[in-house]
């Protein structure tokens, strides 16, 4: 065992280096690097330029176009993307309904979207949560009545990110009420240009449009899109919401601000002296630093197992909690840091529209905390983590 | 030893819940927020009329004679409703340099500032200057020219007049700068919480007067004290909402057939939560029942740091215990955390206050 890398994966990270050097866009790279919001064109333009190199697939099998790179490979290629400040994949197709579908889905299912996927001609979104089915997932209510190839769907989702954009929606509906809640839910894929599907806007505290509810009214989706059987759809569900969280635990990501946040406090004054000087701030850094670094191996270990076929099980809960509370507390930090001038706000979602004496970076620091009180609730809250550690992990 | 109200005081507080609890509801406050001012003018004016904006004057003055604990008794009700008029800009900081000031017409200014005719706001903290109130490059010149660059000036856009704090020879002095006049340009903007602030350029600006040349930094000093104490206050009103809100809505929240607030474990977070508020308004109270000068400025400090860290506490778990209604705009809960991290580090952060605590 030994943590460091060959001369095989060395030349690799400089592969995905030149890469980056290369093919990602300048334009978007800027954007990013001022805390810009992307359009819907430059995410799928960033989307595109992976596709191109052949790397979407960096956590799938390779006989549906997977790298079929090893835990370490897959390690250096997330790192250095984050470390580019890169913009994030968008989840909902390509680490959440794709291993759905290449697990249980048909094979027409398979050939049909999963090139779409990986080559990110499909921008995916999720239905799962409702007003009255949050935490209790299983209670949900969203109806899908067949009538002859077709099921006719009515109901309400909320919580869709970024669904004003999608092409797609998986949704969990309810195709029969007779038995026990979490029978009788169907795992269904939805375009969204189905007549019927109506997409509102929800606004979060830090005035920004990324969630949204998703009306369905006698919405006729073929029986064909049905994943796997009918009233199957918990066991596909739960598989799904198993890689959803240990997708969002984002160590690499927090490397790269925290790295910003201590550049940054070398030329922040609280007092006479840096910040950076300032023995409290010291501590605060160095004890992130160091859950970061238990964080990242937790994660590795995890890469590694789903390399030898395991599939993320309850364990991922962990990398969850304590990921996006490391997510909070990181977003904290630079709110702190960036004193008085983290409040003025021209919104929505960013920095004021007036010129001010304090930097965008440090405007954007308090959004960026007020948005991030959501990661502890997305994806199940982290009370329900909990819950699954203590009956699926520890067995009590 | 006392720890009751008079019952001056007790009226007071029951004036102001009386009018938050009828005239102030969420709707009515975000109409405020999304309005130019930024709050409502006729509720400026109702204050007015109810004397509310005498309390810390002295009689001479026109004002009520009253002191810290009765704008601490505000302030919590304020917080419980997230108050947005501009009391502490005007009444708390300007006002707290105005009655200590040696300025020759302030009996005129403190009088239309408490009859709600004129607006104030105290401009001391400039970029990249940090927390420490001597930390300033603005100068104010012997002829009264200031020049100089001051941010976050809370109430900026409806201000008729500023009060600059700047260097003036080898010490600091404030210069009474009208709205109107040459080389002064302002940036307004809003804060995060909903309230109004801005950036104020001064270019060659002629003071309408210099005064306190003398105390300067003593007077600011004073003035800031009472304003954490006033926002503290405010946190605490705003913490003991966030309980109660909380509470309330896991009690008609249901998930897996049975209300929210029916778990162990959240149960225990809510009783945490109204734990950390109790012991605020008991640190809260020991500042206001000290007299000693020295002593009660070491106290404000470590009030001030303990409030940052409940504050904050108490705010993102009332917002984690509402779930994903909790981070959107439309319940009320999400705009108390707003307010309460902004007072998290409003004046200084809970480090820096910590610190301070230590060397004081």
């Amino acid at each position: 065992m030994d943590l460091n890398f060959s001369k095989e994966d060395l030349e690799f990270r400089d592969e995905v280096r030149e890469f980056l050097d290369n093919e990602y866009p300048k334009h978007i790279k800027e954007k990013m690097n001022n805390g810009d919001d992307l359009t819907r064109e430059e995410i799928v333009e960033w989307h595109k330029a992976v596709a191109k190199k052949g790397w979407m697939g960096h956590s799938w099998p390779v006989e549906h176009g997977g790298t079929g790179w090893d835990a370490t490979k897959v390690y250096i290629y997330l790192r250095e993307l984050a470390l580019a400040g890169c913009p994030t994949f968008v989840p909902f197709g390509l680490q959440m309904v794709a291993p759905v579908i290449w697990t249980f889905g048909s094979e027409e299912q398979k050939k049909k979207f999963l090139p779409r996927i990986l080559n990110f001609d499909d921008w995916w979104c999720q239905g799962y949560s409702e007003p009255g089915s949050g935490s209790d997932l299983a209670s949900l209510k969203c109806k899908a009545v067949r009538e002859g190839d077709e099921y006719v769907l009515n109901g309400q989702k909320t919580w869709t990110t970024l669904g004003q954009h999608a092409d797609w929606i998986f949704v969990l509906v309810r195709t029969d009420d007779s038995g026990k809640k979490q029978e009788g839910i169907t795992f269904i894929l939805v375009d969204m240009k189905t007549p019927g599907i109506e997409v509102k806007p929800i606004i979060t505290l830090d005035g920004d449009h990324e969630v949204n509810e998703v009306w369905f009214d006698n919405v006729r989706v073929p029986a064909e899109n049905v994943v796997g059987e009918e009233g199957q759809g918990w066991t596909y569900a739960k598989f799904l919401l198993f890689h959803e969280r240990s997708s969002i635990a984002g160590a690499p990501n927090m490397r790269r601000v925290l790295n910003s946040i201590k550049a940054r406090a070398k030329n922040i004054f609280h007092t006479d002296k840096p910040l950076s000087e300032d023995k409290s701030f010291q501590s605060k850094v160095a004890e992130f630093e160091l859950d970061l670094d238990a964080l990242e191996m937790t994660e590795l270990r995890g890469l590694a197992a789903m390399r030898e076929g395991k599939s993320p099980g309850a364990e991922s809960s962990l990398l969850k909690i304590k990921g996006t509370e490391l997510q909070q507390r990181l977003s904290t930090l630079a709110v702190e840091m960036a004193g008085h001038d983290a409040m003025p706000y021209g919104g929505p979602y960013g920095f004021s529209d007036v010129e001010v004496a304090a930097t965008k970076v440090d405007q954007l620091s308090a959004p960026k905390y007020l948005n991030f009180r959501k990661v502890t609730i997305y994806g199940g809250t982290n009370e329900i983590q909990k819950n699954i550690i203590a009956k699926a992990v520890l067995g009590i | 030893m006392n720890l009751s109200f008079t019952d001056e005081q007790n009226l007071l507080r029951d004036s102001v819940s009386k009018f938050c609890g009828s005239d102030y509801d969420f709707e009515t406050r975000m109409k405020s927020v999304n309005s130019d001012a930024g709050h409502n003018p006729d509720h400026w004016k109702l204050f007015a009329e109810l004397g509310w904006l005498a309390i810390p004057f002295s009689e001479e003055m026109g004002g009520l004679d009253g002191g810290d604990v009765d704008l601490s008794l505000m302030f919590e009700e304020f917080g419980k409703s997230i108050v947005v008029e501009p009391y502490l800009a005007n009444v708390v900081l300007s006002g707290g340099v105005l009655k200590r000031c040696d300025l020759e017409n302030k009996a005129s200014l403190v009088e239309s500032l408490i009859a709600g005719e004129a607006q104030f706001s105290l401009a001391n903290y400039e970029p990249k200057k940090g927390f420490n109130l001597d930390a300033v490059d603005s100068e104010i010149s012997s002829d009264g020219i200031v020049n100089g660059h001051k941010t976050t000036v809370l109430n900026a856009p409806n201000a008729d007049h500023f009060l600059v704090f700047g260097k003036h020879g080898s010490g600091f002095a404030f210069a009474l700068v009208s709205k109107d006049a040459e080389g002064l340009s302002l940036t307004s903007y809003k804060t995060y919480d909903g309230f109004v602030s801005g950036d104020l350029k001064l270019e060659n600006v002629k003071a309408d007067a210099v005064f306190s040349k003398n105390d300067a930094l003593e007077i600011l000093n004073e003035a800031v004290l009472e304003g954490i104490i006033s926002v503290s206050s405010e946190a605490i009103g705003a913490m003991e909402k966030c309980y109660k809100l909380t509470i309330e809505y896991t009690q008609q929240r249901e998930q897996f057939g049975q209300s929210l607030s029916k778990f162990q474990a959240l149960q225990h977070r809510m009783v945490d939560m109204f734990m950390e508020t109790e012991f605020s308004k008991s640190f809260l109270l020991k500042v206001l029942a000290t007299d000693d000068a020295d002593e009660r400025s070491k106290l404000v400090y470590g009030l001030k740091h303990q409030i940052a860290k409940a504050g904050k506490y108490v705010g993102e778990e009332a917002v984690q215990l509402h779930g994903g209604m909790g981070v959107t705009e439309e319940m009320s809960v999400g705009h108390y955390l707003k307010r309460l991290l902004v007072i998290t580090n409003l004046f200084g952060s809970s480090d820096y206050f910590l610190s301070k605590y230590i060397d004081s």
